[in-house]
């Protein structure tokens, strides 16, 4: 388990919690990012927000947020 | 007469329902503001078969939580204006995300129509969509469409038109799990028998205050026997937690997903492997780490160098005409002996203001054109994605980037804007430091100067003040964050649309739109104010018209020592400076009428009053100095206080003055005149 933060670019991970408050965790929810969802971790530079696919779409997460939401090794199907 | 129907179109961002809405409407729309809200209220009326209907662009959500206003307001209209009929609009390469909003649109109890939209994208992804299954597993009736043509637009509206008159409502085929099932039965009883709801359907009120929405909890708590519900609903709210561990809104979140997801598995048909998109390749050059900023910047040089390519020729064409028609006026007047005054009026006053000002209409209406373009092909999404780390060191983040952007347009949407931004904090940074982007009414003072005085760099010289607007913005809000705005930066989450081809039609609209709207602003307050000017020109009466004798030539003379250490002390530049306060356009127009010369005189007129360095610092002050009375009048508005709008106006006076000052005197230093 580890932070979306410290993913790598190219990697399919799995989400395990997102750990920041109410109000995001929702809109998080509401873009189709819950726990146990797969992402794709399409961009991440050292700094700055990182870029991840979920579902069909695209969605930017800054850097703070990444950090709290914490991922596991994605299931394969 | 007969009574029009009323459909809502609802979708995410980026789902194609403004396109399909301009689709529908074309020019029969009015754009206006939701009541007592900063969101844009779009309504148009077309005609089908003989029936009239009316139509409604709700805001783009994701969902119809009180997560934003956009949100409140969908919702609102739906709960409370009960239309007819309300169209969903879907984007079919994104089903999955865009089903979570109808889903919540079915537990609403609205009349849904599902449209289906982008098709010919999610094909070429090797999508099969099996619309006859979705509609048939949803309970809703669902057409494929495609907003930018007229593909399916007969089968929709044939269909709307016969859903409208059935007054069909959607039932909730939703099953949120044994436990939740139970409570929220629990609940709607006690909610049928307590309240008296008028248009909100029992079992979503439930359902709403099961998840905690703070919207509906205050409604309810202002109901009668509100308390006693609401204490009901903790009470099971905290039931459920105990007993199965579980926050309920994540419950039923999770039920919502699982319902899609069962019906996305007998619906549609997907690609084993994922292939790459063309968006995902564009989007590897242009985030790029080294590549983004430049890009960036050479896409905001194109912006503006095609602007001007553009419309020098129609600007010339307008003032030209302008001035052909000034001359038979003035001609007439005088053949029909008409007194002085009068002449002078229409002269100097209407025809050279207001005149003036008209000139720029081209120029404003190719900039949003292309603003519009870059806005619909997805690309300023990666421009915000581009600026977060810029943005982050001055304690905002990317998505604050984009009321910036607007502000190159027109600082008032810019500050309207600010309301997707949620911190209170980064609301206020961002109106702070939004005037300070170069806004479409100062573009006529920069052509002006630049004609004048930089006629061969004309871009050049133009494109170095939008950049040293943003180079002080970022320094000023560096020095915020470290000074009375300290603290952490708020989230940032945004979603990144893939790459579109953008309407013509639709951001052919939105050129009318703005330019519409500057062209009222030059005929009402523009207008005013040229006559303000033309009158204190001309009091006391009898002296030479805008003449240092005159009321404005006394005023100006008395501020204009103020302006000496940065080049421009003459009473000219201080008295339009002055009138520029009610809009930043009225320079020009005010400096055609005090120096009592049309727009192609006034060129000559300057360059015997400014030198280059001056007309630079000049135009520095008129980028920095105090946003126009509409600017502040909406930071107050938003903010609901004096207090910023004062603090606006002031600070920024200051930094202008200051900047003006180093960029006059360092230049005198460094040799140029």
């Amino acid at each position: 388990m580890m932070p979306l933060a410290m993913c790598s670019e190219g990697e399919v991970k799995e989400v395990h919690c997102v750990g920041c408050g109410e109000g995001l965790k929702k809109r998080l929810c509401d873009l189709g990012l819950y726990d146990g969802t797969k992402i794709k971790i399409v961009k991440n530079d050292i700094s700055g927000p990182v870029i991840i696919k979920i579902k069909d779409s695209k969605l930017v997460i800054g850097r703070g947020q990444a950090s709290k939401i914490m991922v596991k090794e994605g299931r394969q199907e | 007469m007969k009574k029009s129907i009323r459909i809502a179109l609802a979708g995410n961002p980026n789902c194609g329902k403004t396109t399909l809405f301009n689709n529908l409407t074309g020019m029969k729309q009015h754009v206006g503001n939701w009541p007592g809200k900063t969101v844009e209220k779009k309504e148009g009326t077309f005609s089908f078969k003989g029936e009239k209907v009316s139509v409604i662009d709700l805001p783009g959500t994701y969902s119809l939580t009180a997560y934003s206003v956009e949100e409140i307001v969908a919702r609102d209209y739906i709960v409370k204006e009960n239309p007819d009929l309300v169209i969903h609009i879907i984007d079919s390469c994104n089903l999955e995300r865009n089903l979570y909003l109808t889903t919540q649109l079915i537990e609403l109890g609205a009349n849904l129509i599902v449209a289906l939209n982008m098709n010919r994208y999610a094909c070429k992804r090797g999508l099969e969509i099996d619309e006859k299954k979705v509609s048939k597993l949803l309970g809703v009736p669902v057409v494929k469409i495609e907003a930018i043509d007229e593909t399916g637009k007969r089968e929709l509206l044939d269909l709307a038109i016969k859903s409208a008159k059935s007054k069909r409502k959607s039932e909730n085929r939703i099953t949120y799990g044994k436990e939740i099932e139970e409570h929220l039965a629990q609940l709607e009883n006690f909610v049928k028998g307590n309240l008296g709801l008028r248009t909100a359907k029992p079992k979503w009120i439930s359902l709403k205050l099961l998840e905690k929405d703070k919207e509906v909890i205050q409604a309810v708590s202002k109901m009668k026997n509100g308390k006693i519900v609401l204490k009901k609903s903790e009470e099971l709210q905290q039931h459920i937690t105990e007993v199965f561990g579980d926050d309920v809104d994540a419950s039923i979140a999770d039920a919502r997903y699982g319902f899609i997801a069962g019906l996305l598995k007998e619906s549609v048909k997907k690609p084993k492997v994922d292939k790459i998109t063309r968006s995902e390749n564009i989007d590897k050059i242009v985030t790029n780490k080294y590549l983004g900023i430049p890009i960036f910047i050479i896409a905001m040089y194109l912006l503006f160098q095609i602007t001007f390519t553009v419309s020098a020729p129609i600007v010339d064409w307008i003032d030209g005409s302008i001035g052909f028609l000034t001359e038979i006026s003035m001609n007439f007047f005088e053949s029909v002996r008409a007194p002085a005054w009068l002449t002078s009026l229409i002269g100097d006053g209407i025809f050279g203001g207001v005149g003036s000002v008209l000139v720029f209409v081209p120029i404003i209406m190719i900039l949003f054109f292309i603003i519009s373009l870059m806005e619909d092909s997805g690309y300023m999404a990666r421009a915000a994605f581009i600026m977060d780390r810029v943005m982050h060191k001055i304690g905002l983040h990317g998505k604050a980037f984009i009321p910036f952007l607007l502000g190159f347009g027109c600082t008032v949407p810019s500050i309207m804007a600010t309301r997707t931004l949620e911190s209170r904090k980064d609301r206020i940074v961002t109106m702070l430091l939004s005037p300070m982007m170069s806004c479409g009414a100062r573009l006529p003072v920069y052509v002006l100067f630049t004609a004048a005085f930089f006629a061969k760099n004309q871009a050049e010289i133009i494109f170095s003040l939008y950049m040293l607007g943003i180079i002080v913005a970022i320094l000023v809000g560096f020095l915020f964050k470290k000074t009375i705005f300290k603290g952490t930066s708020s989230p940032f989450v945004m979603e990144l649309p893939p790459y579109r081809l953008p309407t013509l039609k639709g951001s052919l609209i939105h050129m009318w739109e703005r330019g519409k709207l500057f062209m009222i602003k030059a005929g009402t307050v523009i207008f005013g104010t040229v006559l303000i000017i033309w009158f204190l020109s001309s009091v006391p009466f009898g002296v030479e018209y805008g003449s240092e004798a005159s009321a404005v030539g006394i005023i100006g003379k008395a501020i204009a020592p103020v302006f000496s250490p940065l080049g421009f002390g003459n009473w000219q530049a201080a008295v339009s400076l002055f009138f520029g306060f009610v809009a930043k356009e009225v320079v020009v127009g005010s400096m055609g009428t005090l120096y009592g010369v049309g727009e192609e005189g006034l060129a000559t007129v300057l360059q015997g009053s400014f030198t280059p360095l001056s007309a630079y610092a000049f135009m520095v002050f008129v980028l920095l100095y105090v946003p126009c009375l509409t600017v502040l009048a909406t930071i107050k508005r938003e903010t609901n206080s004096w207090k910023w709008p004062a603090i606006t106006a002031v600070y920024l006076t200051v930094v202008a003055w200051i900047v003006s000052f180093i960029v006059y005197q360092g230049g005198l230093l460094l040799g140029f005149t």
